[in-house]
């Protein structure tokens, strides 16, 4: 186990991510101070999304590990294994820790994301909206000219 | 980018002249306070995108409750050339076969005055509904699947869930030929072994609901329907299982794309020739994931069925619960069309449109085939669904299809905002509408005034002579994911 676990379900959305608009869908765009941060501050977003996070405790620990050619292909990697991982074992996260490697120049990242959660308890938990994917639409991963990192990501609900 | 310039074809259709990378023209199905609404959001920009695809035939279609989609709009149609044209999952949509079941019962709304809210419960029993819903009938092995996979609604009334009576009664018989349970990932798999029998979550429903006007009473008649007879309409597809299949193929399809050099505005466009390994391999587990959506609605109306019994404690007889229709509304698939006085072999992805095949085609139902056949649309929550009929004159424009709901005009986050501080349910109730959910943020983000008025969208198809409407069913109860 890494260090203990800070808690994301009394974080706020402030300055983490927000939602667009988005006449059917789930459009977010968030933000990161580097590559790492953007990516847990993704996932943060998608569990948010998925469930009320206070009352999950952080008892299950489970790595996901995806390759991307780009930032974007890793990002929409990492998020498809997380919504995989709920739908079949019910996993929510309430803290992660992301390592992003370039194994081959940036074309190849490997993204190694450490999350802490439990598995969902429909009697204990409340859940909030069926994401059915994350879609390629509109995906981007950039830097801004001040250094922080932005994406979108256009989830299927 | 700036909304592209329509040119008016009659009172409810406009054309989106070929430009730039543009095979053909588009063509948008809408009345002018529709189309004014379109003008604010990228669909218009998406229909163009479509007809950059090769082999596309005639049009890049938009029904009138279009709206913006992923790569292509929702409430799209195109139909591609099987010799030298495409099949894209993202035409298809992520939700494969999710689609729209009709009821008939032989009750009628009289006999259920102060039932309703009993009855909503038990179907919120004994419907597993809501985010990742599961188990309404044991874990499916990877053999069993496999024969779900194959054979659809058929699957499920082997198995004592149904009668041979629906499976007639059912798009392409409840179930796809060519699907190929090989071309389905271990994903996929293990996403669909539980959720054979559930709602799901978001925009569908059950509801129940009585035929509130009928306009053609022929048609009506040849459907099972009259005025005051209460109906069930169930609306879901495919769960997981479908996600995984389009999640998979695009993967496959960004590939195909670039191997075939295709040109895409749009990287959720990624297609393959209908023709190649790739468009095979998709339209084979795509015709996977439809048939699980059919065992999956066929499955659900055996559930509502035992618990309407149970709640009502009458007879099967005195329920009479019948297989009006079931229609797909996210699918592709391959059709004989007449194009200019030619035979055509056409794969139509119809996504967010529904079929809408007119009197005579062999895949209507011999006891609707003078008719056409039935189409089913539904609509919000507090609002009305309907039942109108195919035509020869959507085989003539629309290679048989038309719309498939009201189509949102207001996002989810907007719907929360305006639903803040209210019970949904409880206006829902002061109109007489008995509402159950899992979750009170699916109530806000669905509230009718979320979608567009499904009198308009349905209207303006009825107009055109697409789908002319045979009658109007109100609900009475719903139970949402």
């Amino acid at each position: 186990m890494g260090q203990a676990p800070s808690n994301w379900a009394a974080r706020d959305r402030e300055g983490v991510y927000a939602e667009l608009d988005h006449p059917a869908d789930l459009f977010l765009e968030i933000w990161g101070s580097d590559l790492p941060t953007l990516f847990e501050n993704a996932c943060f977003a998608l569990y948010d999304q998925v469930a009320v996070l206070a009352g999950f405790e952080a008892g299950r620990e489970l790595t996901i590990a995806v390759r991307g050619a780009s930032p974007q292909d890793a990002l929409r990697a990492l998020l498809a294994e997380a919504l995989y991982r709920f739908e079949t074992e019910g996993f929510v996260a309430i803290d992660a820790e992301v390592n992003v490697d370039a194994c081959d120049g940036p074309e190849d990242l490997r993204v190694t994301a450490r999350l802490w959660g439990e598995d969902a308890d429909r009697r204990r938990h409340a859940l909030l909206t069926e994401v059915k994917a994350v879609t390629y639409h509109q995906l981007a991963v950039v830097r801004t000219p001040g250094g922080d990192w932005r994406a979108t990501v256009l989830f299927d609900v | 980018m700036e909304p592209p310039a329509l040119r008016q074809l009659s009172e409810w259709l406009w054309e989106l002249p070929a430009t730039g990378g543009m095979r053909v023209p588009g063509r948008v199905y809408a009345d002018h306070q529709l189309l004014k609404a379109l003008q604010d959001d990228q669909s218009l920009v998406q229909v163009g995108n479509v007809a950059h695809l090769p082999g596309i035939l005639c049009y890049s279609l938009a029904m009138p409750d279009i709206h913006f989609g992923y790569g292509f709009p929702i409430g799209g149609v195109a139909a591609f050339c099987v010799d030298d044209g495409v099949v894209s999952p993202g035409g298809v949509g992520y939700d494969i076969n999710c689609g729209c079941r009709l009821l008939a019962t032989g009750l009628e709304s009289t006999d259920l005055q102060g039932k309703v809210p009993r009855l909503i419960d038990q179907v919120f029993r004994d419907v597993p509904s809501g985010v990742g819903s599961s188990g309404a009938i044991a874990k499916l092995s990877r053999k069993e699947l496999e024969d779900v996979l194959v054979k659809g609604a058929a699957w499920a009334v082997e198995h004592g869930y149904g009668s041979r009576d629906d499976l007639e009664h059912t798009e392409d018989g409840g179930a796809l030929s060519g699907a190929d349970p090989s071309a389905v990932s271990e994903r996929a798999y293990v996403r669909g072994q539980d959720q054979v029998g559930t709602l799901g979550s978001g925009n569908h429903f059950l509801e129940i609901q009585v035929v509130d006007e009928v306009f053609d009473p022929e048609a009506a008649s040849a459907y099972g329907l009259y005025q005051g007879q209460v109906t069930i309409m169930v609306h879901c597809g495919s769960r997981g299982l479908g996600y995984q299949v389009c999640e998979d193929y695009l993967g496959v399809m960004a590939a195909a794309s670039a191997r075939y050099h295709m040109d895409l505005p749009d990287r959720q466009l990624a297609c393959a020739p209908v023709a190649s390994p790739e468009g095979r391999a998709y339209l084979a587990a795509m015709a996977c994931a439809a048939n699980y959506a059919w065992a999956n609605r066929q499955m659900i109306m055996h559930l509502t069925e035992r618990a309407l019994l149970h709640a009502l404690r009458i007879s099967p007889k005195e329920l009479n619960l019948r297989l009006v229709y079931d229609v797909a509304h996210n699918i592709a698939k391959l059709e004989d069309h007449t194009i200019g006085g030619e035979q055509v072999k056409a794969c139509v992805h119809r996504k967010g449109a529904t079929r809408a095949f007119g009197p005579g085609r062999a895949e209507v139902p011999p006891d609707y085939r003078a008719v056409g056949q039935p189409v089913l649309i539904p609509g919000d929550m507090g609002t009305a669904s309907f039942v109108c009929k195919g035509t020869e004159e959507a085989m003539r424009q629309t290679f048989g299809s038309t719309c498939h709901g009201a189509g949102r005009v207001m996002s989810r986050s907007q719907a929360l905002k305006r639903a803040k501080g209210r019970a949904i349910d409880r206006e829902l109730a002061d109109s007489g509408i008995f509402v159950r959910s899992q979750s009170n943020k699916t109530l806000g983000e669905e509230m009718p005034e979320a979608y567009k008025d499904v009198e308009r969208v349905v209207a303006v198809m009825d107009r055109a002579g697409i789908s002319p409407r045979v009658a109007r069913l109100r609900p009475l109860g719903v139970v949402k994911g």
